[in-house]
């Protein structure tokens, strides 16, 4: 690699800034104390309390997993601070209100609100760290029946809805990480579309970590009624820091007859300087249930930060004729570390799934695909397509394959093909010959490779992910 | 199956153990091994076994196929003595093939062999062969089937007493194959079958594997342990052919594993058809330049058998080809598992690899787990892998139905092709003949 190309790899972290506003942090360290601090401070009734400390019991009992491909330090939990919220001020009515020096880190960000707001037509419901700021276009949403606003808040207003779905997708002791996720869960997101309801616009949050030494436990619920349909939007991004922040997030979805729900996420967060120091672990658990017939579940994800990136949004196709569907896009550069993938469980008949997965590893990153396409004994005439592609740009990093096929019914059609290539020299002359440059060449190729992906975002967050890859690529190949 | 259970089973198994036994009746069966090598290689895998546990489905290498149905057997090694009748083994026999070793229970037996030695070939069993040729046996033996980590290799070396040994020198073409026949007449016992195959530089020779199972009593249930060891040198080639038609109640595990050099070709074909649980590790190394490698696998299974292959194919220098091909056609309630690794280590640049698994499930409680697996470390490489699941397909049987087949006929035909795709490579026509016909036959029960 050139020396020019070398300094285009390590262009530092655009968004790495600190935010100064006084955070109120619970001591570090996890024990039933802290979780009734928790719950105490978001004002939660006694059945929230259980769940959590149930979940709380079963995490105790649970051992982290070691099966994923990807290598950090052992994560000390008590030394974690599991609560970290902005002051409390008066409530908000109006932007203007906003915190200014809040505004201007969004400004920063390049998330106009207001604009965006206006322009886009996108209700951005801001996560700043675990407690919701501000919350636009709620009364438009409001006047179709949609309840879109934080979970905390949804706890308070439709306490009926969040305890009937809330852990019925990812149970209470699904996982390490979902256990310890339940058990401190300090905010997050809550939609419920109602029966017949088209979302009329796309809704959208953006997750930021903020505080040091602050994990973030996200709790995401989305539930589309019979013959709903929603498209979300989550992006992401992080100030750079030294010290790695977990992240643990709960996503689940819940779609009944003829209900549609499309999930997109972008996430860049801060994925540790060229040694590996620093950068975001990311273990979430995202999970799909396409309950009612002919339901339709769609993950879209872009994923080009963290230092350890180890999610696997999967889809339990249990309604009869229901979709699954995966597009993903996974980039690591430098020692990042990605084990992504998806799980398709066909229960229902005549269920269908299609995944798609592009992973790119530049530098010395490493990044796998892991899926598992399970065609249970009932599920006749499922259907499954899977397609990995692999890119490697130079010679130090490391693509893996891992696809579990597990079918137990004869009626099951499935395919599963994968690739590996490269960026050809061949390719990039061809583009030189008619007057691009090498970067320039490399951009084109690798949004040519990710097409499949893009073309299932949203158009500004296409956009963005188009622009995103580009910049974290520049210079990688010499 | 409880983990108490099978550290019983795993401790009585040891007390078995040659070195450790104070059992009499054992250490007559045995040769008095004639080289210290051969106890220190021994006594280095019962160490090994000592340390390792019994596998269970918590073992992401054994997820899918459920063992404890061995520790419910009886675990008494297979003695020497009994040689059948050349009339019982001679169904067995593949009439091309002039060059035979036949093993009874593990143990050789030279009434039933024929050896014509051809060229410099070295061709015997190991018992004979130690002493006049321990120098170029004891290079390789041991050498390529690790039995770090692996509870059935390590078992297989500690009672390691008799074996094939191939050795084909420089400049070598061996053009009669070579059958390895290994009968298993005893019920209830377990036998260690072992072969070392080396073929030196510029070499070329057929192998062809084979286990069969030869009792009065079909149900019959006995443990077959086999390991085999494969080096070639620069430029040697090898097709080595793999049978598994054990009766179908026996427990089958097989290691392979294959050092290639530069410029050497390895093919192979592994054919398995019986037994109730079987698995069949082929670790194939491709250690220099140029090397290639071709591995077709077929397993046809009914009936509550279980046919588990799991290949691990690495590149570690550059330059190399390989090539595979599994497909199963799983009947009834049977089950089979694929897991295909592709390793290409860093600087493997150039590697061309490619994978299929396709699998063909008859039945609707017929189950398939496959994996196909790539590991990448390399950039300049070109690797696929594909894996399908299905079932016959209605338009191609409709066809074949409208051209006057009747729906058995057109059923048993297509199967016939998913699996003649793979036999159709075999370079000896008896035998491709008498497979041909056991698929047929199979298909035809319905």
């Amino acid at each position: 690699m050139s020396a020019v190309l070398q300094n285009l790899v390590n262009q530092p972290y655009k968004h790495g800034f600190v935010t100064e506003i006084e955070s109120e942090i619970a001591p570090k360290g996890l024990n039933e104390e802290t979780i009734r601090l928790i719950s105490e401070k978001k004002n939660e009734p006694e059945w929230l309390l259980d769940f959590r400390l149930k979940a709380y019991q079963k995490w105790l009992t649970m051992s982290e997993p070691n099966w994923q491909n990807v290598h950090y330090s052992k994560i000390d939990f008590q030394s974690i601070s599991y609560y970290a919220a902005p002051k409390p001020k008066k409530k908000l009515a109006s932007m203007d209100e906003v915190d200014p020096e809040l505004l201007r880190t969004f400004e920063k960000l390049g998330v106009p609100m207001h604009e965006r707001a206006a322009l886009a037509g996108v209700a951005v419901d801001v996560v700043f760290d675990s407690v919701s700021v501000a919350t636009t276009y709620k009364e438009k949403l409001a006047e179709v029946g949609i309840i879109f606003c934080s979970i905390s808040e949804a706890v308070q207003k439709h306490p009926e809805l969040v305890k009937q779905y809330l852990g019925t997708v990812v149970p209470v002791g699904d996982n390490f990480f979902a256990a310890l996720n339940s058990a401190v869960f300090t905010d997050g997101s809550f939609c419920y579309i109602p029966k017949g309801v088209k979302c009329p616009m796309d809704l959208s949050t953006y997750f930021r970590i903020n505080t040091e030494g602050s994990g973030q436990f996200e709790r995401t619920l989305v539930i589309a009624e019979e013959g709903a349909s929603v498209s979300y939007l989550e992006g992401c991004t992080a100030p750079q820091f030294d010290t790695n922040q977990l992240h643990a997030a709960v996503v689940e979805l819940i779609a009944m007859d003829n209900a549609d729900i499309k999930y997109s996420t972008v996430q860049n967060w801060y994925a540790g300087d060229e040694n590996g120091i620093g950068g975001i672990y990311n273990f979430v658990t995202k999970r799909g249930l396409a309950k009612g017939v002919n339901s339709r579940i769609s993950w879209t994800q872009v994923e080009t930060g963290s230092a350890i990136t180890w999610k696997y949004p999967s889809c339990i196709l249990r309604g009869d004729n229901s979709v699954g569907e995966f597009y993903s896009v996974a980039l690591t550069n430098n020692l990042q570390q990605a084990d992504t993938g998806t799980k398709m469980i066909h229960i229902g008949k005549n269920t269908r799934s299609t995944i798609i997965s592009k992973g790119i590893s530049a530098g010395k990153s490493n990044s796998s695909y892991r899926g598992l396409v399970r065609i249970t004994p009932n599920a006749q005439n499922a259907r499954n397509f899977s397609q990995c592609d692999s890119m490697l740009v130079g010679d130090q990093c490391g693509a893996h394959t891992f696809p579990y096929i597990q079918v137990h019914n004869n009626s099951a059609k499935v395919e599963h093909e994968a690739s590996t290539s490269k960026i050809g020299e061949d390719q990039l002359f061809y583009f030189a010959q008619r007057g691009i440059d090498s970067e320039e060449a490399v951009s084109m190729i690798v949004n040519g490779f990710c097409k499949e992906v893009f073309q299932q975002l949203p158009m500004e967050f296409a956009v963005e992910a188009t622009k995103l890859l580009s910049f974290k690529l520049e210079g990688s190949v010499g | 199956m409880n983990e108490s259970k099978n550290i019983d089973y795993l401790t009585c198994l040891f007390k078995s153990l040659p070195a450790q036994s104070n059992s009499s009746t054992f250490q007559d069966t045995l040769p008095e091994d004639p080289q210290l090598w051969i106890k220190q290689l021994r006594a280095q895998a019962i160490d090994e076994a000592g340390q390792l546990k019994w596998p269970t489905n918590k073992d992401e290498e054994w997820r899918f196929t459920d063992i404890s149905p061995l520790t419910r057997l009886p675990f008494k090694p297979a003695q020497a003595g009994y040689v059948p009748d050349l009339s019982e083994v001679r169904p067995f026999f593949i009439e091309e093939m002039v060059n035979r070793l036949v093993f009874v229970n593990g143990f050789f037996a030279p009434e039933l062999s024929s050896i014509t030695h051809e060229n410099q070939l070295i061709i015997g069993n190991l018992d004979t062969l130690a002493t006049s040729h321990a120098h170029v046996i004891s290079a390789h033996l041991g050498q390529y089937a690790q039995f770090r980590q692996n509870l059935f290799t390590a078992l297989n070396t500690a009672f390691l007493h008799d074996g094939a040994i191939i050795i084909a020198p420089r400049n070598t073409v061996v053009d009669q194959p070579i059958h390895l026949l290994f009968v298993a007449t005893q019920a209830e016992t377990t036998h260690y079958p072992r072969c070392l195959i080396v073929g030196d530089d510029n070499s070329q020779m057929t192998v062809v594997e084979d286990y069969v199972a030869l009792q009065a009593d079909k149900s019959s249930a006995y443990i077959t342990n086999s390991v085999t060891e494969l080096k070639l040198s620069a430029n040697a080639q090898i097709q080595h052919i793999r049978l598994q038609r054990e009766n179908l109640n026996a427990f089958h595990l097989a290691n392979c594993a294959v050092s290639l050099d530069h410029a050497s070709r390895y093919e192979t074909i592994s054919i398995s058809l019986g037994a109730k649980i079987s698995r069949y590790n082929l670790n194939v190394s491709l250690n220099a330049k140029a090397a290639e490698c071709a591995i077709d696998g077929l397993a046809l299974i009914t009936d509550g058998q279980l046919a588990d292959t799991h290949t691990c194919i690495d590149h570690v220098k550059p330059n190399c080809t390989s090539h595979q091909q599994h497909k199963c056609i799983v009947d009834n309630d049977a089950h089979a598992v694929f897991n295909g690794k592709i390793i290409v280590r860093p600087n493997a640049q150039k590697t061309n690899s490619s994978q299929s698994s396709r699998n063909l499930l008859l039945s609707n409680k017929a189950q398939i787990d496959t994996k196909p697996q790539l590991e990448i470390f390399a950039d300049d490489v070109k690797c696929a892998h594909g894996a399908t699941v299905g079932q016959l397909d209605k338009d191609e049987i409709f066809y074949l139905k409208s051209r006057g087949l009747s729906e058995l006929a057109a059923r048993n035909l297509l199967t016939y092709a998913f699996g003649a795709e793979i036999l159709n490579n075999i370079p000896i026509p008896s035998l491709k003949h008498t497979l041909e016909q056991t698929v047929l036959n199979q298909t035809q029960s319905h």
